[in-house]
């Protein structure tokens, strides 16, 4: 990597050095150094229990870690100082594998109720902005359903709108198609890549070994909690360096 | 010896019913104040408060009621403090009410997916506006027909409070049946009673089990 040999503008959005994670005496992640340039969009690849995910909830703090330092936009993560993950989190936005949509609420207040909460944005424009936002997404005549009334993969696109309401620098997404019957990936991830084109930076963990290939300007192979190998997605598909790279691709 | 009729009896309890009613919504609206403050202080993750709590609710659920009562009742006197019958029992009720009412809803707040706390921690809200806007509303629906439940078990708790002279309507019966000689009628009359106040919640808390689990 020669990210940090270059002159200071293009500081990483988001550092991680030397990340260690344990769960109990299980030591999930095992010494991760991750750079992620703004605009960048990362894929991270990888058989169950590598450590993916675990890797992306440190960046927002879902996860705690034991030993390195992890830093977005140049602030420490800090998991003990509620003003300062306020902070980061605003930054950082992520959608799950499960949506995790908020069943209570209609899909215009899951969207607008961060933003009124944590900006102290006003009613009617948090509600122009959700109005916008799940248009972006193809969802606007949906703004005044329940969430059960949705398919999973608009579920997961009004969870993408809620997300980037609140202007997050990098996104984070979960195996974001995983949950979803095959019929319903192509939307979700037409939603992504039209992201990744308007320039949102995006760290994604996923199993869609194509959609990787075509929207990721890096991926990232991880192998017991180590990052294994990593490269642009045409170097790392098709001339894969290490065996456990090569038998993972061939497995698929 | 005066001669009781059967509307002596029957306005009598009536009247000690008001107390019955008086200490049960007394016990159930401060039980549920406390049993919300102690909900929040457990889920809050301070050091050390969810033992305490947890030894709290346990203490309550591993001793009976009337032990709880006679132990109130002598221990403010002890403590210096001048007790009407009403105030130990409404002490009591309210502490048991909080302890088991916190434990109920604690149950319901874990019932909520892990997801819906990191959703709303990953949207920036903190613990405060979770709990508030995301996982309070959806507990609340699932806590409403156990809720309606243990209001039917405080109410018949009440009728311990007569062990310390409370006059409510277990104690009026009692003296009604002592100075009538018709024990059998008079405690058939205050089961009845207790049996009118507690039927139709628990048929609500049915009605409301059902339709709130066919929603989800």
């Amino acid at each position: 990597m020669t990210m940090h040999t270059k002159t200071p503008n293009t500081i990483p959005l988001v550092d991680i050095r030397g990340l260690r994670k344990r769960f109990g005496t299980n030591e999930v992640l095992k010494g991760i150094d991750l750079q992620i340039q703004r605009r960048e969009v990362v894929c991270i690849i990888g058989r169950s229990g590598s450590g993916k995910s675990t890797l992306l909830r440190c960046i927002n703090g879902l996860e705690e870690f034991q030993e390195g330092v992890l830093t977005v936009h140049g602030q420490a993560l800090k998991i003990n100082d509620p003003h300062a993950m306020r902070e980061l989190r605003q930054n950082v936005g992520m959608i799950f594998q499960s949506f995790n949509l908020f069943p209570h609420l209609t899909v215009g207040q899951n969207v607008m109720l961060a933003p009124m909460l944590v900006r102290a944005l006003p009613k009617l424009e948090a509600r122009r902005r959700a109005e916008q936002l799940l248009a972006r997404v193809g969802l606007a005549e949906k703004f005044d359903n329940r969430p059960d009334q949705l398919s999973g993969g608009q579920q997961q696109r009004v969870a993408i709108a809620r997300a980037l309401a609140m202007d997050p620098e990098i996104l984070l997404c979960d195996e974001v198609t995983s949950a979803l019957d095959p019929e319903l990936v192509g939307e979700v991830l037409q939603v992504v890549e039209d992201l990744a084109e308007q320039g949102m930076t995006l760290m994604l963990v996923t199993h869609e070994m194509n959609f990787a290939r075509k929207v990721s300007d890096r991926v990232v192979f991880m192998h017991q909690g180590k990052v294994h190998e990593m490269g642009p997605p045409d170097e790392l598909f098709n001339h894969p360096k290490t065996p456990e790279l090569q038998q993972f691709l061939s497995a698929l | 010896m005066v001669d009781f009729s059967f509307w002596d009896i029957a306005r009598n309890l009536l009247l000690a019913l008001r107390w019955t009613v008086a200490l049960s919504l007394i016990a159930f609206i401060g039980g549920g104040m406390v049993g919300l403050v102690l909900l929040i202080a457990r889920l809050s993750k301070l050091p050390g408060v969810a033992h305490g709590v947890a030894l709290y609710v346990q203490i309550f659920q591993g001793t009976p009621l009337l032990m709880q009562l006679f132990l109130t009742y002598f221990g403010l006197s002890m403590l210096g403090v001048d007790t009407s019958a009403l105030f130990a029992a409404s002490v009591c009720l309210t502490l048991y009410a909080s302890a088991y009412l916190t434990e109920i809803w604690r149950g319901c707040v874990l019932s909520i997916p892990r997801g819906q706390w990191e959703a709303a921690a990953s949207l920036a809200m903190n613990f405060r506006e979770q709990l508030r806007y995301i996982v309070l509303p959806q507990a609340t629906r699932i806590a409403i027909a156990p809720t309606v439940g243990f209001l039917i078990q405080i109410i018949k708790g009440t009728a311990l409070a007569s062990v310390i002279g409370f006059i409510e309507i277990t104690k009026a019966g009692q003296m009604i049946a002592n100075a009538t000689y018709e024990p059998f009628l008079v405690y058939g009359c205050v089961g009845l009673l207790y049996f009118t106040l507690c039927f139709p919640l628990s048929v609500w808390s049915r009605h409301l089990e059902r339709k709130l689990s066919v929603r989800h």
